[in-house]
């Protein structure tokens, strides 16, 4: 549990004056509070004895005062303690969505976004509440008690005994219905799931609902699920329900105690009739102290498992810089990039998805890609950026082994066109200056060109302020990858990638689109994956890729005239392309 | 950059159309809504029951002293002719009365009585008469009254006796006491079943009004027409069918049964105040107002507060989704620092949002309490000077303090209350608007078929998804009973549209669609659906077994699911499954490939026994091992049943009786495959173009 606990301490100690302050003024209302049946007694015996008015009156503008004090009081313990524990919420936070930037790729195989989103929100709100109501409600049940039993037992240590002897069954019932209420809880949110994904399903297929005619069969699946989500709940009700009531029930039998054994020791003659009224009102004070220690055992429960779940993430050690942790390696400024030998085998797969794979690409060049999917070349590229960790010398960049480059240094060569594109919900603009926030305006125009995306600017009505949906919904697959290209253009970078990312482009301008790159690029290194041996055709060499291998190497020109993969869908496509023009 | 993640509302103002129609789900649960209602009385009157006995226990027990009005039995006829109620205790012709029920009288009466009593003046203590207490009595040697029944003795006098003396002397009290003590565990009991049943009782109405609300939604919705549905993202019905009708719940659960509870305590406080002393009722109302504009003004606060903080979290939750689904591009680029600076920002924003929530929070209720406690110091005081002339006994002073704390309980988490309310008010709106889209293909017809040939005829049908936008331009043809037809054309030329209209996804605009002679809309969609069976090009498969996805409930044997299977080659692909038919796919069957998925949708139809299929061919590659399987499974399919092709194999194509060609919504050339070559017309060019490399 400590072990745990690590992580908050620099946190804790960030805001201990906070603490500080927050817990004075805490206890120091505590205190305050027990003072008020103090008052009501005095009062109540004035009343009875003399009726003193100027005595009452003095109790009741101290009463007054006190309660002021204690309002200003209970403010400001929240405003210090919450305060910190909202702070330590945003800076644990922040901590942990930093290290997932630097998480490296296979964390994110194998904890999914849903886990890591549930770290960073309910796993946080956890720690909030660890880092404030729990201390809170521990230091608060802890210093109220005492003051309140000391209190009662200096008024009649005898009542006082009797009456307290049922209240920490309230803290053992909380510590048991939580535990209980939590799992029963988690019932409920999982057929609520599979409700929600029922649904979801079906809308999804409603087009094979509705043609075979299933809306009954499914209707009657979402009635039984919706019956299965009623019988959760009120099991969950069975315990909640008594909850509450079990509290007051077991607060009204102390009330009950207090009133026999108070009520005899005031015919006895060994009680005031103040005292009962103030013994009354400490009741009341003690309950919540023992509530609080039943929620403060839960929410300290609760609390560290998040805290190990997000440790747990925390541990992941960063994506390395360099192999090993060796001290990197001055970047080359230009090079060739060399595989040698390479090879890779996916975790868990039978089959190496590169197998001894030898080629060069030559600064300055454009190098095409051919292949099948499965064929192994995204996993190339992957390795060429280190999204993948290649083995030692496997690649070299200007004669240096990349595992000893600095990763981000390595990564800033590339400018990258992925495959899928995936935008982020700003601006096209802000989409585009991603990488490189300082492009000047007329680069940026440039950049606009190049890519083709002018005239999908001027049909949006807020031109490049356009906001792109989650995930770039409201863009079509061309534009989306348009914008992706200019992303990867803004960098200007030393070597450009584009992974088959003018499929969802029409023909005509995937044409202009390569023409102005090859204009822009002189001079630089481009890698182009397409299945379009049109678009290869500007590439200065080109490798095919079958199965993990490479099978064939050389000049469009040579591989055309070559019998084998190349040629063949050449051949084809040249055909459809013939279609193409038919029906332009 | 502002709300396109959130644009719904999340919380509205109070609509009263919106309760009562939430409120018109419970009209088939009468008995639980009697249920409710005792369990809230029980429980409301157990509650208020508690102060009222801890006020007779001090009022009636611990704290009582009588005095003498004397023997005059002119003045006591008087006492009691005014004063029904009060009790006289006659000892020796010597009259006594509560000393609380004196300090009722008239100054005048005081004042009167007190010149009449002479001898038995100041407080007395009245106890029964038997020989232990008498022997007790002459211990201490007090100035006492007595007959035969009561005596009176001095209170003063009686502070001096011992414990065990007190115990025989006050017997009856202690008796009493206990009394109290055995009704206030009633009490106590009554409230802790009143509120758990009523608790169970409100959770359950409002679990049947979700489901009711639930039903008639999901009933509804997946009876919309497919233009409808299309237009509507999957997400966004998906929340109003879950979430959206879990607030509804929450309303019931959280704030209807709540608010009444608060409501009738309060009013149920302020009646037994009044009832105990109409004045101090009195005081404690008028510290309403105030309190009620004080929760406004919180409510109002909390609301805004609450609202910001929404739409920052999901601002931030949004963030944190997306670069974690897009990590590859932020570290290609490597601007992990980049994005972590705008994190942060965003993450601040949420702090300050979180803060100002609390700020509301940590604001009202200590001013709440303090107001609390302000009503009771008001009441002593007041309360002070009621009890000295006499108007309020110290009982009815105790039971006030703890009256006036319960009074004020509830309008502690008033404003979350009103923000459930709020949350509430906004999903039921947007619920009960889906609720109320009406845009379903009309359901007029009611023909079944006993026999169903399988003759199919289009006549110059016209059809357009929007207005005047037509993709099928007055398209006529027929296809004879077990034929196939093979509709072949470019991409967007409306091979598609063409499967839809069949089984009616979608009406026609203009023309007639005919089966066996029959106009479509005559038969019931749901006959009508079950005599054609489209097969879509990206087959999609629920998620449940491999042969649930082939029996979609029509509770088929295990043995004709196989034989389904079988009839397509499917089952050779199965069965190399570890689970074979009980095999679970998973989220969009992805441990299948896409020619598995085909000849598992295959199997889907044969199971169904059309007669009439559609078949949308797919387009995507698939391996070739499987694709000669899916090409059996095809010809398995189409064997005696009347098919509509859309092509893209040339395999396919050839074996089809008829090919139509459609361009750009016309059908432009039909005839059979020689025929359409000889013609070198767009089917030659298309055959030339797109089917040759394919290998024949």
């Amino acid at each position: 549990m400590w072990k745990e606990l690590r992580t908050l301490k620099p946190l804790l100690a960030k805001h201990w004056w906070r603490y500080t302050l927050g817990l004075l003024f805490l206890i120091t209302i505590d205190y305050a509070q027990t003072e008020i049946p103090q008052f009501i007694k005095r009062i109540v015996d004035t009343i009875l004895a003399s009726g003193d008015e100027t005595l009452l009156q003095s109790y009741l503008i101290f009463m007054l005062l006190t309660a002021a004090g204690i309002a200003i009081g209970r403010f400001m313990w929240r405003f210090f303690i919450h305060g910190a524990s909202r702070r330590i919420e945003r800076d644990l936070r922040a901590r942990l969505f930093e290290h997932y930037m630097v998480l490296p790729m296979k964390a994110f195989q194998d904890n999914p976004t849903g886990e890591l989103m549930a770290r960073a929100t309910n796993d946080m709100q956890a720690i909030r509440m660890l880092t404030g109501m729990a201390i809170v409600a521990f230091i608060d049940g802890f210093f109220m008690s005492t003051i309140v039993l000391v209190r009662m037992f200096t008024e009649n240590p005898s009542v006082a005994l009797r009456v307290i002897l049922p209240l920490p069954i309230v803290t053992f019932i909380i510590i048991f219905f939580g535990s209980r209420i939590g799992k029963r809880f988690k019932k409920i949110q999982e057929i609520y799931g599979r409700m929600s994904t029922l649904v979801q399903e079906v809308l999804q297929g409603i087009r094979v609902v509705k043609a075979f005619v299933k809306e009954d069969f499914f209707k009657n699946r979402f009635e039984k699920e919706n019956d299965a989500y009623r019988t959760a709940n009120m099991s969950l009700v069975l315990l909640f329900g008594f909850f509450f009531p079990l509290i007051n029930f077991i607060a009204g039998i102390t009330m009950l105690i207090l009133f026999i054994a108070g009520g005899n020791a005031i015919l006895e003659n060994s009680m005031s009739a103040g005292t009962l009224t103030a013994m009354i009102a400490y009741l009341e004070m003690l309950l919540w102290p023992m509530i609080g220690a039943g929620f403060t055992v839960n929410t300290i429960q609760r609390g560290l498992a998040s805290l190990k779940r997000i440790n747990e993430i925390l541990q992941i050690p960063q994506e390395e810089k360099t192999r090993n942790g060796a001290g990197a390696v001055t970047i080359p400024q230009r090079g060739n990039f060399v595989f040698n030998n390479l090879s890779f085998t996916y975790p868990g797969a039978n089959k190496p998805a590169l197998d001894s794979v030898t080629f060069t690409i030559s600064c300055g060049t454009t190098f095409g890609i051919l292949g099948r999917i499965g064929s192994g070349k995204s996993t190339l590229l992957k390795l060429m950026t280190r999204i993948l960790e290649p083995e030692q010398n496997q690649i070299l960049y200007g004669n240096v082994d990349i595992t000893t480059i600095d990763i981000d240094q390595l990564r800033k060569l590339f400018g990258y066109v992925p495959q899928e594109s995936f935008l982020f919900s700003d601006s096209i603009k802000n989409n585009i200056l991603f990488a490189n926030p300082d492009l000047s305006d007329d680069e940026l125009q440039n950049i606009i060109q190049i890519a083709g995306l002018e005239p999908d600017l001027a049909l949006f009505p807020q031109g490049i302020d356009t906001i792109v949906g989650e995930k770039g919904l409201t863009l079509s697959g061309g534009q989306k990858q348009r914008v992706s290209i200019a992303r990867a253009l803004a960098v200007n970078p030393e070597i450009l990638v584009f992974d088959d990312a003018l499929s969802a482009v029409d023909t005509e301008t995937e044409e202009k689109i390569l023409k102005a790159l090859c204009m822009l690029r002189k001079g630089k290194t481009n890698i182009l994956v397409s299945n379009r041996v049109s678009t290869l055709q500007i590439a200065d060499c080109i490798g095919v890729f079958s199965n993990g291998e490479l099978i064939q190497l050389g000049t469009p020109e040579e591989l055309l005239n070559q019998e084998g993969f190349f040629a063949e869908i050449a051949h084809m496509q040249s055909l459809s392309k013939e279609k193409d023009s038919y029906y332009e | 950059m502002s709300d396109f993640f959130d644009s719904d509302e999340i919380v509205k103002n109070y609509d009263s159309a919106i309760i009562k129609r939430i409120f018109s789900y419970t009209k088939n649960h009468k008995v639980l809504l009697l249920l409710i209602v005792i369990c809230l009385l029980i429980s409301t009157i157990a509650e208020l029951a508690m102060p009222i006995i801890s006020q007779k226990i001090i009022d009636d027990v611990l704290i009582v002293s009588y005095v003498s009005v004397g023997n005059n039995s002119m003045l006591v006829k008087e006492i009691s002719d005014e004063f029904p109620k009060i009790k006289l205790l006659s000892i020796h012709d010597t009259y006594f009365i509560r000393k609380k029920d004196f300090m009722l009288f008239s100054n005048a009466l005081q004042k009167k009585i007190e010149s009449e009593v002479t001898v038995f003046k100041g407080e007395y203590y009245i106890a029964s008469v038997n020989q232990d207490s008498l022997k007790i009595v002459k211990n201490y040697n007090a100035e006492l009254i007595l007959d035969s029944n009561l005596l009176a003795i001095q209170l003063d006098k009686l502070k001096t006796f011992s414990k065990s003396d007190l115990k025989i002397i006050r017997s009856n009290d202690y008796k009493k006491l206990n009394l109290y003590g055995v009704l206030f565990f009633i009490a106590v009991c009554a409230a802790l079943f009143g509120t758990f049943f009523q608790t169970w009782s409100t959770s359950l109405t409002g679990q049947y009004v979700m489901k009711s609300i639930r039903m008639q939604l999901f009933d509804k919705t997946i009876h919309q027409s497919l233009n409808f549905l299309t237009r509507q993202p999957v997400g966004r019905l998906v929340t109003r069918l879950t979430s959206d009708v879990e607030t509804i719940n929450e309303f019931f659960t959280d704030v209807v049964v709540a608010f009444i509870k608060d409501l009738s305590v309060m009013i149920g406080v302020i009646n037994v105040l009044i009832n105990m002393s109409l004045r101090l009722g009195l005081v404690a109302i008028l510290s309403i107002p105030p309190v009620l504009i004080i929760t406004s003004i919180a409510r109002k606060k909390a609301r805004d507060a609450f609202r910001k903080q929404r739409k920052i979290l999901s601002k931030l939750n949004a963030y944190i989704a997306e670069h974690i689904s897009g990590i590859s591009i932020v570290k290609i680029f490597s601007r992990q620092n980049h994005v972590v600076k705008i994190f942060k920002e965003i993450n601040h924003d949420l702090m300050k949002a979180n803060l100002g929530e609390m700020y509301v929070m940590a604001t009202f209720r200590p001013v709440i309490e303090f107001f609390s406690t302000t009503s009771i110091a008001v009441i002593l005081w007041y309360g002070s000077g009621l009890y000295k002339s006499g108007f309020v006994s110290l009982g009815t002073l105790v039971a006030f303090v703890n009256l006036v704390r319960m009074f004020y309980s509830p309008l502690q988490d008033i404003s979350e209350k009103f923000t459930i309310l709020q949350s509430a008010m906004a999903g039921g709106e947007r619920v009960f608007k889906l609720l109320d889209v009406q845009e379903n293909i009309p359901d007029t017809g009611n023909k079944t078929l006993q026999n169903v040939q399988g003759k199919i005829e289009f006549k110059n049908v016209w059809f357009s998804y929007k207005e005047n936008e037509w993709v099928l331009k007055d398209i006529s043809f027929s296809v004879q009973p077990g034929h196939a037809v093979a509709i072949v054309g470019y991409t967007g030329a409306g091979k598609t549209t063409i499967t839809s209209l069949l089984p009616r996804f979608w009406d026609i605009q203009k023309g007639e669609i005919l089966l066996d002679d029959i106009p479509i809309r005559e038969f019931s969609l749901k006959a009508l659906r079950s005599y054609i069976r489209p097969v879509m090009q990206d087959v999609f498969l629920f998620s449940g077994t491999i042969a649930e996805n082939i029996d979609l409930g029509l509770g088929l044997s295990r043995e004709k699911i196989v034989e389904a299977a079988t009839i397509v080659h499917a089952d050779e692909f199965i069965q190399k499954l570890p689970q074979k038919y009980d095999t679970v796919l998973g989220e969009g069957a992805s441990n299948l490939s896409a020619g598995q998925r085909q000849l598992l949708s295959f199997a889907r139809v044969v199971a169904h026994n059309p007669e009439i299929i559609i078949l949308d061919e797919a387009t995507s590659s698939i391996d070739s091992e499987t694709e000669h399987l899916v090409q059996l499974g095809l010809e398995a399919l189409m064997e005696n049943r009347t098919t509509i092709l859309i092509a893209h194999r040339l395999s396919t194509i050839q074996h089809a009786d008829v090919i139509l060609v459609l361009s750009e919504g016309r059908l432009i050339e039909k005839g059979t495959h020689n025929d359409l070559i000889q013609l070198k017309g767009v089917y030659y060019n298309l055959y030339k173009l797109q089917f040759q490399n394919q290998g024949i």
